[in-house]
Parts: C-alpha cells; structure tokens; sequence
C-alpha cells in the first residue's frame, strides 16, 4: 500500500500565473527514499509543501496511508500539526531562542512524552546524530553542519511516519555534503522512515534515492529508480537534465548539420516515419574513438570529426570534437591518445541511442536499431 | 480560468508528462463553490485571519473615518456658520474652499503661510544639505580626528525636541517687541532687531540644525556604501578628480540626496512647536501655525480645508520620496560585492575639519542645552554675578509670582503632566508596538492577501498625514458623540487614540520587517513538531520577537514624550502632558519654568534613546521618527 498519494494535485499561487504544480500524480511506497528532482521553481518545493500541509492546494487529493488529509472536492484540509510528520527545512529554521536539547524536545514535549522516556529518547536521537556535546548551546553557536543534524535530529525524535527534506544540503560545503549523505543514507536504512527528499542535484538524487521523480515546469516527468531515469530517459528534458557532462542532443533534419545528417541517414534506414523529425540523444561516455572505419564496430552510428579540445577532469578526461562545426562532446576514463587537432573516427553502439519523436519523447529503439536494415 | 485547458495548450510544445497512475479513478475537476468551501475552511482554521479582520476594522475606524470625517467638515456648513453662509448645517457648500484659497483673507489664511512654509523649509534644506553634507562627508570619508564620537555626538540634535533650540533662542535673542524677561543680548544692553529674534530667520536656521542629522545618516549611509572600487575604475581609465565626482560620485548619491531633502521637507511641513514660538510675535505664519489658530478659534471649516491642504502636500512629497527610494533601490545592487570604503587624507585641513565638527556640536548641542540650563538658574536674565544664580526656578518655595509659586519640581502641575506624558505615551506606545507585530504577523502570514495589503497600506497612512491635520482630524470625529461612542474632546483617551494612531506607521512597518526577517521557517517547523496556532506564538514567534518588540515599544515612546503637534490640538489643561505645559508656561512667560520642563524633556527623551541604544546594541538615531 503506498504511504503518500497525490491525486491530481494543482497549485496556483494566484493572478495570472501559471500553474506552480499542475495535475500532479504521484505514489511514494512505504519506506521508499524519493527524491524529487528538478530545476529551480519547477514546483518540486511546492509540492514537498503541499504534503506536509504548509500549503494549500488548488485541485486534488493527498492521501496519507488509508487517510485523506487535504481534498478540495470533499473540503478536507488537515493542518500541519496534526499530520504527524516531520519537514527538515533548507534553511535548518532552528529556534534561535531554545537550546538544543530544547530544539530536539519540543515535538515531544508537546506530545506529553513523560520526563524520563523523553530525556532517554532525546539522548538516544542526539548520539546517533553525533551532536549530543552540543546540548546546552544555542543553535548560532554551532557550525552550519551541525545545525543541519540538530534539524534533523528535532524531527526525528518523534519517530515520524514520514520524513520531508527540502534540500538540506544545499547549505553544506562538498565534504561536509557527501558525509551528510552518507549519514542520510544509513538513517534511512536505520528508521525505515518513508523520506522525500527535494533537491536539484542530480548526484544528490542518484547516490540516495530509491526512486527519483523528475518534475519540470510543474509538470512530472519521469518516475522511476536512478538507473530508469539515466538510462532510459522518459524524453528529452529528463536526458538532458539528469547526466554531467550533459547527454550530446543532435537534432534530425538540420541540414547544415553533418552530423545530423549522418544520423538521419542512419536512422532512416530504420524508422522512415523519424526522418527529418525529432532528435537524437548520446551520453558522453557513449561515443567510442577510433583510428579510421576498421575500429568501427558494425552497425553502429559513425563519423569523422576533429578533435578540438582536451579536458582534464582529474581522473577522467572530456573530449571535444568538432564535426563540421558541430560539437559532440565524450568522455572516457583513459587517458586520451588523441591530440587536438587530431583527425578522428568517432562511433556509437546502437543499444546507447535515444531516440526521441518531434514532441520529445522518448522512442524505443534500440531493438529496431540492431536488426538488419530494411532496404529502401 | 479552466486549469486543464491551459495547461495542455502551455505543454503542446514542450514534451508531455509521464504520469504514474495510481490505479485510482481521475478526480473530477473541484467547482467553484467546493474551492471556495476549501478555501474558506484553510483560512479560517487559524485565528490570524480573523485578528486581521479585527485590526483592519480598528485601523478603519481611528485611522480612515477621522480623515473623511475631516474632509467632509471641510464640504459642510459647520455649526455657527449658517447665517453668513445662507445655509443650514450640514449641507453642502464651496464656502470653506473659497475663503482658504481665493477670498480676500486667503492671503493671510493661506497663500503667505504657504509661502514662508516652503522659503522656510527651503532655506533649511539648504542650510542643511551643506552642513550635513559636509559633516556626513568628513565622518564617513576622511581621516578627521575623532569621528567615532561625532558620529553620535552630531545626531544629538535629532533627539531634542525641535523646539528647544527654539526655546534657547528666545532666551538669548528676545527683545523687546513682546513682553516678559528680556532675553540676554537685551539685559546687557544690545537690542538685537526684530527679523534677528523672530520670523524667518531663526525659524530656518533652527530646522536645518534640527534636521542636519537626517543628511548626515542618510547621505552618510549611502557615501559609506559607495564602493571605492567604482572609483578607482574611473581613475584607471583616466578620469580626474573632478570627472570622477560628477560622473560616477554624484549621480549615485542623487537619490539619496534628494530623499534628504524631501524627508526635511515633509517634517518642516507639519512642525509647529518652532514656527508657534519664534513667529508669532511677529505674525510670521506657517501653515501649521495657521491650521492651529483656526482650530483654536472654532473655525472648523476653515481649519478642516487648511488641515486637507497641508495633508495634500504631505501626501505628495511622500509619493516623491517613494518614487526617489525606488530609484535608490535599483543603485544598491551596484558594486554591493567588495565595498571597500576609503578614507582621502586630509592633510593640513585635519584640525580645522576637526574644529568644524566641533563648532557644530557647539552650536547645534551645547549651546542650546547650556543657555537653557543657565537661563534656569538666574534671576535676571544674562547676568553672570554669582547673587544672580538660584535653584528657586526648580526647587525654591513662596516665590513672588502670580501663579507657579513654587520651584518647577515641587509643582504639582509638573508631575500631573509628567505622569500624563508617562500614562499616555506609555500606553500609546505599547498598545501600538503590540498591534504592530500583529499587523506585522498578519501581512506575513494571512493566506487572504488582499487584507494583508490593506492592512500595510491603512498603518502606512498617517505617515502622509502632518500630526497636526491629524489631530484636527481626530478633533473633527471626536469632538462630539457620534452614535454610541461619547464625546471624547478633552478626555486622556482621545490622546492616547490618535497617538496610537499617529505611531501605527513606525510600529507596523517594524513588525512587518521584524515577521518578515523572522520568516515563515521557525513557525512552521514547530507546526511540523506538532504545535497549534496559541502555542506557536507564546512559545516560538513572541520569545524570538521580544528584541523587535521592545524597539518598537521604546522608539514611538521616545518620539511620543517630544512630540508637540498632536498634543497641542487635543490637549486641554487637565489632560496636559509635559510638551503642551511647557507651551503653556512660555504663553505665560514663565521662562525659568519653562526651559525647565522642556529640558525634562531632551533629557528624557536623549536618556531614552540611549538607552534604547544599549538595549537593542542597535543605532536607534536612525529609526527616530518626530
């Protein structure tokens, strides 16, 4: 049974704006880790409030386990304070006038928790966060890391059903960042809580989440495991937003364009109603090299081009090409045995194409790809 | 507006939504009256919405209807006025308007009020752009020996009622045009001219000592600001000196320059207290002073139109400084990155700009305060034997005058009106500090923006309005019973309404700073936690508030204690508070004691903001309104 479900949700913030999140569908499972992935203002944070109640919503249903906690059709809109779940917010909002032992206890206070029970559970929450030396300190006198535990260290001492966090570690320098995520990572594992976490970093959203749910423009996207969404992209703008370096797109039917001109050649071999319409999508990391058309392995997409830049990235490289004035861009973990300058034959397995149709979305073709072509 | 329809034709272009579904039917679309039920029942399931509902209808109440009710006096036949005008009370009439601005008397009513109004207050915008200009300059630019001290030493001036040095003047310069002891250039035997002792002159040099520190802490905030990088780029691309200061230098300190001035002149507009005691013995009339004869002489009408006037042009030149704001607004975002302030040497002229500073804390505080203070301790006015000093002005018994026969301080009067300064003031300011972080807390939080606006811009009002068409405004509502509310005329109450009134600007613009510094986060991660509206605020929004709240208490406090044109409309002598019994006691002559009192006055109103200062570690100078 899914812990959370959105059922056409809408959020219009007024006048003449377009809708920050529009006919939302989405189930998050019990004990799931999803993440909400997106770029700024695509309604990710909206919605991650609209779930804990902070704010209201323009159309449709939230369900939390059996219960509906906020529909406009039956006029159902239980508040924050009494849907039992626990927000840690970007900003951390520590109370700058309590202590942190009175930060972590406040939900619990309120919950009427006896004395003894509470100071035993305080004590065990702040020890598994590593903050329990903190106690008797006011929240600005601790580092931004350490507030970030005792955020989350007040919501989990309620032991929560669900867990909200928008994006708290965007706060974080990158090594404090990556130990946060770890941490996160093993609470996870540890509460068996249900987490949603917003975040507009694509690592952030691979490395924890056991299902990534893309939005854009208040539009979802994609749903589906991190591999699902790099591997398969659902269209083009999840392709294009999920992947660094991002994915090369090579539009169909630019006739100027070398490259897509080879594409659709290749193509049209195998999909005539793609010709002239619609893009292809390569990751950097897809595009192999060779010496000339005997490194070419058969049937896959391939070309000449320069190589115009090397870029060291400290264990790995990107590769710059230029193919009659277009730029692909690869990347590869060896160290390259091009120069710049250099005249070479760059190729593509069939199986790593995406293919996506005029409206940009994703076609599936690699298995049509790898049969022999049809002649025409 | 149907969501689904515009929603698609938005996303024909760009790829369509993957959906998930969850395996339950589609929702219908919700109707308009199930919105509205939604909508309703998340506004009102918290007591906000209704507190703003409250506050609004209070605001409407001391705030809007006075306004109209002044204005309406100004369009109807006021009682008294119906045989000269041909009509009975009530109705409607051009009467009023008429005489204001085109009868025969127009010219004294009006037209030359308005007249020494702005040579007045452009004299003193002047005098005080060059002054505080320059002294803004040398505290925030230079390597003047000292300018820590002077940086609050200078915007002393700025805590003093404005009508102190109007006080210390008269008891230097009097002569012999109006009665009473002599001032002291007269006693030793120099008898200073009238446009020297009265009128214009001292009117103008006064305001621009009073308001010098508005252009030193604006002009000086925004010099501080200035980015010597933006200098140095010019020099680099070989501009001199002179190009540098009139390409890049002043048309960045334009706005704040020009806000200067008007901000000098919206206070010049409604002061009163300065124009009453140095131009009416030579009938030099500003429009304040007008207003205040016409009220004092029961020409409601007359006064209502004159009060709307001046109104009128508050209203316009606070529009101007809004716009000149907006203008400075879009110049702070400009070299903000690496502010680099640096100080120009200078040189030879260090000691003299040191001795300028000086001079001008000399003249602006210690001269003013020093005369004031000796001038209560002589017997006959400058003369410094030592048979000539008493404390009887203060503290003496059985003294040989008409009335006041004891020393200032063992006068009941004093204490009665201190204890009403206390009472009113007091009350005033708390009452407004509390229903400004409300108001603050509702425009922060109301999910119903429209009362959140109206809110923010009904507070706002009074600051367009002088305080004294203001309290002719609230004489015009209260001066008799309307509907269930009595007559409040002469009560402690009718004070204490339009005081708090008058201060809702200050109060509610620093509760609305103060909810929305504070931010949404704090309280709703208590609502997170589990903490109902009543708890949220008693345990979360009011502790982390208490600093905001005690400025916002303690500031209109100190503004309230020196303030003088409110009072001087409403008060009557049993409601006296110590600034209108000072002004009683000069009507009277009764100098000693009334340089007295208003030294009771700075003093308070100097140790309050100090302390204010200590409380909140903050420069309270600054947010110091009249």
């Amino acid at each position: 049974m899914p812990k959370i479900n959105l059922s056409g949700v809408e959020k219009n913030y007024g006048g003449n704006s377009a809708n920050a999140v529009a006919d939302l569908d989405l189930e998050i499972g019990d004990g799931e880790f999803m993440c909400l992935l997106g770029p700024s203002g695509c309604g990710k944070t909206t919605t991650l409030r609209m779930i804990a109640g902070l704010e209201h919503l323009t159309a449709g249903e939230i369900r939390v386990g059996p219960r509906v906690v906020d529909s406009v059709v039956e006029g159902v809109f239980v508040p924050p304070e009494r849907r039992e779940m626990g927000l840690v917010f970007q900003s951390y909002a520590l109370w700058p006038h309590l202590t942190i032992e009175r930060n972590t206890d406040f939900g619990l206070r309120l919950r009427k928790m006896p004395k003894a029970e509470r100071e035993q559970r305080v004590d065990q929450v702040m020890k598994t966060l590593g903050i329990e030396k903190y106690r008797d300190r006011y929240p600005s006198q601790l580092s931004g890391g350490q507030q970030q535990r005792v955020a989350l260290a007040r919501m989990l001492a309620v032991n929560p059903e669900v867990l909200l966090l928008d994006e708290p570690l965007s706060n974080l320098d990158a090594a404090l960042r990556l130990e946060m995520r770890a941490e996160l990572k093993r609470l996870h594992a540890e509460f068996k809580t249900t987490i949603v976490f917003v975040t507009h970093d694509q690592w952030e959203a691979m490395t924890l989440a056991t299902t990534i749910a893309v939005m854009s423009e208040g539009q979802l996207q994609q749903v589906g495991t991190p591999n699902d969404i790099y591997d398969r992209p659902a269209n083009r703008f999840v392709a294009q937003f999920v992947g660094n370096p991002p994915i090369n797109i090579v539009e169909l039917g630019d006739a100027k364009s070398e490259v897509s001109r080879l594409a659709n050649a290749y193509l049209g071999s195998h999909f005539a109603d793609l010709l002239d319409a619609g893009s292809i999508g390569i990751r950097p990391e897809a595009i192999r090299l060779a010496d000339d058309e005997r490194g070419v392995s058969e049937g896959a997409l391939s070309g000449k081009a320069e190589v115009t830049g090397i870029l060291p990235t400290g264990g790995s490289w990107i590769i710059e090409l230029t193919a009659a004035g277009e730029k692909l861009f690869l990347t590869t973990h060896q160290s390259p045995e091009v120069e710049v300058g250099e005249a070479v034959t760059w190729w593509v397995k069939p199986k790593a194409l995406h293919v996506f149709d005029k409206a940009g979305q994703r076609v599936e073709a690699a298995d049509r790809l790898m049969r022999p072509a049809k002649l025409h | 507006m149907s969501g689904p329809a515009q929603t698609s034709a938005q996303t024909s272009a760009k790829p369509a939504p993957v959906r998930r579904n969850s395996g339950t039917s589609r929702l219908a679309a919700p109707t308009r009256g199930q919105r509205l039920r939604y909508r309703m029942k998340v506004a009102l399931r918290e007591p906000t919405t209704i507190i703003g509902v409250l506050a609004a209808a209070l605001f409407a109440y001391l705030i809007v209807v006075p306004i109209i009710s002044m204005l309406s006096d100004a369009m109807r036949v006021q009682f008294g006025d119906e045989r000269r005008i041909k009509q009975d009370v009530g109705e409607l009439t051009w009467y009023y308007i008429d005489r204001v601005f085109l009868s025969r008397i127009s010219h004294d009513l009006f037209w030359e009020p308005l007249v020494n109004t702005l040579s007045v207050a452009a004299g003193a915008i002047v005098l005080s752009m060059l002054v505080g200009g320059t002294l803004a300059w040398l505290l925030s630019r230079t390597d003047m020996f000292g300018r820590r001290w002077f940086a609050t030493a200078l915007i002393v001036p700025y805590m003093l009622p404005a009508w102190t040095f109007a006080l210390a003047w008269t008891t230097l310069f009097k002569n012999r045009t109006v009665g009473g002891q002599p001032g002291w250039l007269e006693s030793i035997g120099f008898s200073p001219p009238d446009w020297l002792s009265y009128g214009q002159l001292p009117v103008t040099i006064i305001l621009a000592l009073h308001y010098s520190p508005f252009v030193i802490l604006l002009f000086g905030n925004a010099l501080r600001r200035f980015d010597s990088q933006l200098e140095d780029s010019a020099r680099i691309l070989g501009a001199n000196r002179l190009t540098v200061a009139s390409k890049i230098i002043m048309p960045l300190m334009r706005p704040s320059l020009m806000s200067a001035m008007v901000l000098i002149f919206a206070k010049c507009l409604g002061e009163f207290g300065v124009p009453y005691v140095l131009g009416l013995p030579v009938n030099f009339d500003v429009l304040a002073t007008s207003l205040y004869q016409n009220i004092s002489s029961r020409q409601v009408g007359v006064g209502a139109v004159l009060a709307g006037a001046i109104m009128l042009i508050g209203i316009i030149t606070i529009t101007i400084d809004a716009r000149l704001m907006r203008e400075a607004r879009r110049f702070v975002t400009i070299g903000s990155k690496g502010s680099m302030n640096r100080l120009s040497p200078l040189g030879i002229l260090r000691m003299p700009a040191t001795g300028f500073a000086a001079l001008m804390f000399v003249l602006s505080v210690g001269l003013p305060i020093g005369t004031l203070f000796l001038s209560t301790i002589m017997r006959v006015p400058g003369q410094f034997n030592l048979d000539n000093f008493t404390l009887d002005y203060w503290i003496g018994t059985n003294l040989n005058t008409v009335a006041l026969q004891t020393g200032i301080l063992l006068s009941p009067d004093l204490w009665n009106a201190a204890w009403n300064s206390l009472r009113i003031v007091g009350v005033a300011s708390i009452t407004s500090g509390i229903l400004g972080l409300l108001v603050g807390y509702v425009v922060a939080r109301t999910p119903v923006k429209p009362l959140g606006t109206f809110l923010r811009q009904v507070t706002f009002l009074p600051y367009l309005v002088p305080g004294i068409a203001f309290a002719a405004a609230y004489l015009s509502l209260f001066a008799v019973p309307r509907g269930p509310i009595p007559a409040l005329y002469g009560t402690t109450l009718i004070l204490m309404l339009a005081l708090i009134a008058d201060q809702m600007p200050y109060a509610s613009r620093a509760g609305i700073a103060a909810m929305t510094q504070l931010g949404k986060d704090p309280e709703e991660a208590a609502q997170i936690a589990g903490a109902g509206w009543f708890r949220r605020m008693t345990s979360i929004v009011i502790p982390i508030q208490k600093g905001s709240l005690t400025t916002g208490i303690l500031l209109p406090f100190i503004s309230g204690i020196k303030g003088l044109s409110l009072f001087v409309v409403l008060a009557v002598p049993s409601t006296d508070v110590l600034t209108t019994y000072s002004l009683r006691l000069v009507d009277y002559h009764y100098t000693q004691a009334a340089n007295a009192v208003v030294l009771i006055i700075a003093g308070l109103a100097y140790f309050g903001a100090l302390l204010g200062q200590k409380l909140t570690k903050t420069n309270l100078a600054q947010g110091l309104g009249n």
